[in-house]
């Protein structure tokens, strides 16, 4: 380890700095969250305005399969936590396990939620449709709402599954390890902000009743 | 607690390491507010208007325990939890300006 007193030049690889990536790490999850608190505002706005037909659009969406992909999501939160203490207690192995558990749980999500667009596709529930166009104003903002900010989290779902991935291989090149396991710390942060949005997406969307 | 800092400033940012059982309690803690939720909203729909308070309330009990266990603020420095409690205080700012706004029209 390089002494803090020694020169060292940028970006050659002994700089590392844990808690300032993670800082850094944080500083860009607190700008996420201000991207979609912006859309929930919107939401809040139009739901205030349309309320019966926010209702009745809502009814539109399969409860159960939303429950099952929060629970998918919160799983998946478990194990990538859990992939972190491994590799903090040194267990590389365990740990690469558990990533790819998180992963898995994100593919899961993603065909869940596949499943949920194609039947709103089949009612010809997308902007652009017959069906579409012809539902009144307040159920149209209900699905505007709906396929933007559920199609904005299913890509930070994509991004932090690539993330995760790319971590994985770093472990397995001995890149991150035990004593250098910021970067899977700053994965799993950005897993976890993908739950955190979901835990307000579902309510907000599956459970107007 | 300096001392500590110099040294870890090299490796890792802290030493606290949770345990695969804090982690499993979170996650019990989290499904049975998720099933609770669903149950709330799906049975009790006589409550209406309750039903949006109590959702929110429920998701924002759940987003406290993913931030403070699973996102580990709780054992983090104290910086984290004030930069989110400030991101949290401007969203209320925004809100709050949004709100004042409709209803003053």
């Amino acid at each position: 380890m390089a002494d803090s007193h020694t020169f060292v030049l940028p970006n050659s690889g002994h700089n590392f700095d844990a808690k300032a990536s993670k800082m850094g790490m944080w500083l860009f999850l607190l700008t996420e969250l201000l991207l979609f608190g912006g859309l929930f505002l919107v939401y809040m706005i139009y739901r205030y305005l349309n309320q019966d037909a926010f209702l009745l659009a809502s009814f539109e969406l399969n409860v159960w399969m939303g429950t099952i992909n929060t629970i998918v999501l919160l799983t998946s939160s478990m194990t990538i936590a859990m992939a972190i203490t491994a590799l903090q207690k040194g267990n590389a192995k365990l740990a690469i396990t558990l990533s790819w558990l998180t992963i898995l749980a994100a593919l899961g999500f993603l065909v869940i939620k596949y499943f949920e667009w194609s039947s709103k596709f089949e009612h010809g529930l997308f902007p652009g449709m017959d069906h579409f166009d012809a539902l009144p104003l307040g159920e149209r903002l209900y699905f505007y709402l709906y396929f933007f900010m559920t199609g904005l989290h299913a890509l930070h779902v994509i991004v932090g599954g690539v993330f995760i991935a790319v971590v994985i291989r770093m472990i397995k090149k001995g890149k991150v390890t035990k004593e250098r396991y910021s970067l899977l710390e700053n994965s799993g942060l950005y897993w976890h902000l993908v739950d955190l949005i979901w835990i307000y997406l579902f309510p907000l969307f599956y459970l107007i009743h | 607690m300096a001392e500590k800092e110099k040294n870890t400033e090299t490796t890792s940012a802290h030493e606290h390491i949770s345990s695969y059982a804090e982690h499993f309690g979170t996650w019990v803690a989290l499904i049975l507010l998720t099933l609770m939720t669903v149950f709330i909203s799906t049975f009790g729909a006589d409550l209406r208007t309750l039903t949006v308070a109590t959702a929110l309330f429920i998701a924002t009990v759940k987003a406290l325990a993913v931030a403070l266990y699973f996102m580990h603020l709780k054992y983090d420095a104290k910086i984290y939890t004030a930069w989110m409690i400030v991101v949290m205080a401007l969203f209320v700012f925004f809100l709050i300006m949004v709100i004042l706004d409709y209803i003053t029209r």
